[in-house]
């Protein structure tokens, strides 16, 4: 019997190889976008799977909940915590702490930039990362030894084989030589720990810091901590151990205070955070918002929706062809659950046809893709085995979804009726237009959402944020002694031509820099934060950021690196609550709430220093007396920046040999901050792109079925004295209407979604009426061309073909 | 009124050509009313297609109310045949989607007529044919006769100078048939000009003037 309905399926398809090409086609690219986003879900809930004790290894974080603060966590580990664990809890099997560190490395005589990282000996026992050479017992017993990965080891020997090699590293001031004592096979995409070279905490035990933070329990030096918990213990949910953990170690936190402040009332407690949970944990700092991943499955979900929604809509457009044919079997006594099968045989085939083509065509896209994702995905069953059934569930999916509403309604047709072609079903019922239209207000609601990002991120590029952010160079200064050679670069390129000026500030600039505050009391009495800027005394100048009151620094004035501040308009309007001319002169109180040492002798215009999503926040600027030039500012003559960089980097090169000139222009760093902007828009964009495609496709195939269910109108109406324009007007009356459905649904839609999302802007532009007009007239125009194309067709044919009498 | 010189029509099949229409010549004054007989296949339908505009010959001249047909446009044919010519189907052709008012109003729209004008003139065509009652009911709801009057109804709406009907009693019972060429004499003797294409030699009575039509060729001597 199967064997029967397939091979009616294959000849069916075969038959209407149009209806045919356009379901395979459709479908195959929704399932391969589909396919795709599915991958990408599955990976990213795939994180830190791989360690073969993952279920009993948990990240330390420090648990913040208060009465004005959403309840939240953070993963710095304070350094004595993680020991103390493994001292006072008998199921903690192992404690490993991470600390990461910039450093350089040289290797044969090159030098390279990449971090290391310093674990403590346990790494290896909990953790899996398979080593090539070398072995895990061993690989962290002494302070100079290193782990190193293959890729890196490829990267700096040429060859993976380097145990007993010696590479010297840099941290802070000079070059250390360490042995290499394992290779370790590259890390999982997949992994939330990561490392290129990985050292021992012994190492770093005796740094002046480290020592420091394992004195005090409140200092953060960006620190990891790991436990492994013997099998069967529940500490984890164990929170009451926990908190006594904590008021043995913080005894402090529970006294009561006389005047608490908002700070004071924060109730903080260790928690223990599963490691698989780490990747898609919003609520601790770092962590992924799954909703994104679901927002992306559903408009994947969508595409494919639409995909499905043109096989549908095109089987019910034909069932008035198949009419007969159905009531011929119905005469010759086929039962309905016979016709039924019959029909999910032929979707089922065309599903897996698709699904094959699909993956195909997935497989294609994929490097595309990872790009777009930022990820390094491949199809892989091996790594991923819950693809294989979630792929296999998908094409019945598939099948279902297509098939079943024409398998119902064919299979019910009552044999006389059809034989005496009674029922008129063609692409005009009411459930095939809600569909198409349903394809519609998806596609339309897609282009336009993309037009308004595009929109919001040309914006926020464009937008004059305060300061000249266009040919300027920003040097890293961090790992050379910047003290000295700040003065000295200065001094070799500033007179050039070309270079019209030179700065420095202990802070950069643009997306991936840090940013430095401290609490200051505002005129109300309560804590805010202010950004520090310690700056060389021309930094506002070089910036090209404008006073609006008071002076400059002046090199001149000692007490100018004392205590002279310039603030900027939030600073002036927030904490002061005044006007700028009034500020001059005033001094801030901090956070005690007494005078300090920083007078205001300027006032500067705001300037967006971070992203549009946040309005500009208190802003100081001074220059201190012990100054640490960490980046050096050069402003650039507009142009070709080719000859300049030259001379930028031949100064480093002589100035500071051992590292590496590591430069960036400051534009290109403020765009930096748009890349998840970015990565929506295209997402929208294709999406949107290839859900107009698979609508107008899915069109194309109702207007051809249209045109031929028509052929006997057609042919009156021209007999009667119709043109060929009215007969296609005719024909694609239908359809605009349709579309304009759609488009007063998607309306209201995509302004509520999109309103929505730019609430999360400070800096936003308004939503304007023309973006709906244009993506609405194109939608109608790239609709009435595909209808078009059939209906002129139709409508060119003589009519005398289309009424002779049979 | 019409002329035809020399007309041939002939299709590719298989790469060599075969003929169905012949070398016809026929003149047919304003006022005839003429039927075409000859066994199907013949060419009759295909010479009444030539004959409305609505499919050229291959060959041949066609002068129609002293317009050269075969040398206009197509924009310029459509002009005198919307103004001219109302044609009559054997299988109705009645727009199914559309009332008994709609079906017979639809060649108006095509001509521009305006909306005012349009009632007043579909109106008295109902009137003339008495269907005022079934003006509402879709052409399924009719019986055969009914169907063809509304088709005759359609055709005479533009009031067309001549009228080219293929076959119009073909699906009818003899009394329904007899009532059609009665209206069609009728008709006739009003001054409309009428080529009708049959197969019953009492139906071919009603005209002035038969052309037999064998292979494709006029056959002589009537
Ligand atoms: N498109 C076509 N291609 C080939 N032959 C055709 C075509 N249209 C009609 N014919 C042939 O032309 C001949 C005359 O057709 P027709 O004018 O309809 O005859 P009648 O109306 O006298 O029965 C028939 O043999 C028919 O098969
Ligand atoms: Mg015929």
């Amino acid at each position: 019997m199967i064997k029967h309905y397939i091979k009616i399926a294959f000849r069916n398809l075969a038959q209407q190889k149009v209806l045919s090409g356009i379901n395979i086609v459709g479908l195959s690219v929704g399932i391969a976008c589909f396919s795709l986003f599915l991958l990408y879900a599955v990976s990213e809930f795939s994180y830190d799977r791989f360690h073969k004790n993952t279920n009993r290894i948990y990240r330390i974080v420090e648990w913040w909940q208060g009465e004005k603060r959403e309840p939240g966590g953070y993963a710095w580990a304070y350094t004595p915590v993680a020991p103390a664990m493994k001292r006072d809890f008998p199921d903690v099997e192992y404690a490993v702490r991470l600390k990461g560190s910039d450093c350089l490395v040289k290797a044969d005589n090159k030098v390279f930039h990449t971090s290391i990282t310093f674990a403590d000996t346990a790494f290896f026992q909990v953790f899996t990362f398979p080593l090539v050479y070398g072995n895990t017992q061993t690989a962290l017993q002494q302070p100079n030894q290193v782990v190193i990965t293959r890729e890196k080891a490829l990267l700096y020997f040429g060859t993976a084989n380097v145990v007993g090699k010696t590479l010297e590293l840099k941290t802070d001031t000079t070059f250390i030589p360490f042995t290499i004592s394992a290779v370790a096979e590259n890390i999982p995409a997949n992994s939330s720990v990561k490392f290129n070279l990985l050292g021992s905490f012994e190492h770093i035990a005796n740094d002046p810091m480290v020592q420091q933070s394992n004195l005090n329990w409140y200092m953060t030096i960006g620190m990891q901590a790991f436990v492994q918990l013997k099998p069967g213990s529940r500490l984890a949910s164990e929170q009451n151990r926990l908190n006594l953990f904590r008021r043995k170690y913080y005894p402090d936190d529970y006294k009561p205070k006389k005047n608490p402040t908002k700070e004071d009332l924060i109730q903080t407690s260790f928690r223990l955070q599963p490691l698989r949970d780490i990747h898609m944990n919003p609520t601790i700092e770092g962590g992924n918002d799954p909703k994104n991943i679901w927002i992306l499955i559903t408009i994947a979900g969508a595409v494919l929706l639409i995909a499905c929604i043109n096989f549908t809509t095109l089987a019910i457009g034909r069932s008035a062809n198949r009419a007969k044919e159905i009531g011929v079997q119905k005469v010759m006594g086929i039962r309905r659950n016979q016709l039924i099968s019959q029909f999910l045989t032929e979707s089922l085939l065309l599903s897996v046809l698709s699904t094959l083509i699909g993956l195909l065509l997935a497989e294609g896209l994929l490097p595309l893709f990872n790009q777009l994702a930022d990820r390094q995905l491949t199809f892989s069953i091996s790594r991923f085995p819950e693809l294989a059934w979630l792929l296999l569930g998908l094409t019945l999916l598939v099948a279902l979804l297509a098939g079943s509403y024409p398998a119902l309604v064919l299979s019910s047709f009552k044999p006389i009726e059809v034989l005496k072609k009674k029922i008129r079903i063609g692409g005009s019922n009411l459930f095939t237009r809600s569909l198409v239209t349903l394809q519609f207000v998806l596609s339309i609601g897609l282009i336009i959402s993309t037009i308004i990002i595009l929109q919001q991120i040309a914006y926020m590029r464009t937008k004059n944020i305060g300061f000249n952010k266009e040919n300027l160079v920003m040097i890293n200064t961090e790992r050379i002694d910047n003290k000295k050679i700040y003065p000295l670069y200065k001094q070799a390129i500033q007179h050039n031509a070309g270079i019209l000026g030179v700065t420095a500030s202990e802070m950069g600039l643009g997306a991936g820099e840090g940013q430095m505050g401290t609490g200051y009391r505002d005129y109300k009495g309560e804590l805010q934060g202010v950004i520090e800027y310690p700056g060389d005394y021309n930094y506002l100048h070089t910036m090209d950021m404008h006073l609006i009151a008071g002076r400059h620094f002046n090199p001149a004035l000692a007490s100018d690196t004392t205590g002279a501040v310039i603030v900027n308009e939030a600073l002036v309007q927030n904490i002061l609550g005044t006007t700028p001319e009034k500020a001059i002169g005033i001094q801030i109180l901090n956070a005690k709430g007494n005078r300090g040492t920083k007078t205001i002798i300027g006032v500067t215009r705001n300037f967006n220093f971070e992203d549009l999503t946040h309005m500009v926040r208190p802003q100081m600027f001074y220059r201190p007396a012990k100054f640490q030039p960490s980046r050096i500012f050069v402003r650039l003559q507009a142009g070709d920046p080719g000859s300049k960089l030259t001379l930028l980097n031949n100064t480093w090169k002589q100035l500071a040999p051992d590292a590496p000139f590591e430069y960036s222009f400051v534009d290109e760093k403020f765009d930096n901050f748009y890349k998840n902007e970015n990565r929506w828009s295209s997402i929208a964009g294709w999406a949107g792109g290839i859900s107009i495609f698979l609508a107008c496709l899915g069109l194309f195939g109702l207007a051809t079925l249209a045109a031929l269910n028509r052929t006997k109108e057609i042919g009156i109406r021209k007999v009667l004295g119709a043109t060929v324009s009215q007969v296609v007007g005719l024909l694609s009356k239908d359809f605009v209407k349709l579309i304009t459905v759609a488009l007063v649904l998607a309306t209201p839609l995509s302004w509520y979604v999109m309103h929505n999302w730019l609430q999360g802007y400070a800096w936003r532009i308004n939503i304007t009426w023309w973006v709906f007009a244009l993506t609405g007239a194109f939608a109608i125009l790239v609709s009435v061309t595909t209808v078009s194309v059939q209906a002129i067709k139709a409508a060119m044919a003589n009519p005398v073909k289309a009424l002779r009498n049979e | 009124m019409i002329e035809l010189k020399h007309i041939s029509k002939w299709y590719q099949v298989g790469g060599k050509p075969t003929f169905i229409l012949k070398d016809i010549n026929l003149t047919i004054k304003e006022g005839e009313f003429v039927s075409i007989m000859g066994p199907s296949g013949s060419g009759k339908s295909t010479l009444l297609h030539i004959l409305g505009m609505l499919d050229d010959a291959n060959e041949g001249e066609y002068h129609f109310m002293d317009q050269p047909v075969h040398s206009l446009k197509e924009k310029q044919r459509s002009q005198i045949y919307k103004q001219h010519v109302g044609f009559v189907f054997q299988a109705y052709h009645l727009i199914d989607e559309l009332t008994v008012y709609e079906n017979i109003e639809t060649p108006l729209i095509y001509q521009n007529v305006k909306t005012n004008e349009r009632k007043a003139m579909v109106a008295d065509m109902i009137d003339r044919f008495n269907i005022v009652g079934k003006k509402d009911l879709f052409p399924t709801q009719l019986s055969g006769g009914q169907q063809q009057l509304v088709g005759i109804a359609r055709a005479l709406i533009a009031k067309p100078k001549l009228l080219l009907a293929d076959e119009p009693t073909g699906n009818l019972n003899s009394k329904q048939g007899e009532e059609i060429m009665d209206l069609f004499k009728q008709l006739n003797k009003e001054g409309v000009t009428i080529i009708q294409v049959t197969h019953s030699e009492k139906n071919a009575g009603y005209g002035s003037h038969i052309i037999n039509l064998l292979d494709g060729r006029i056959e002589q001597g009537n």
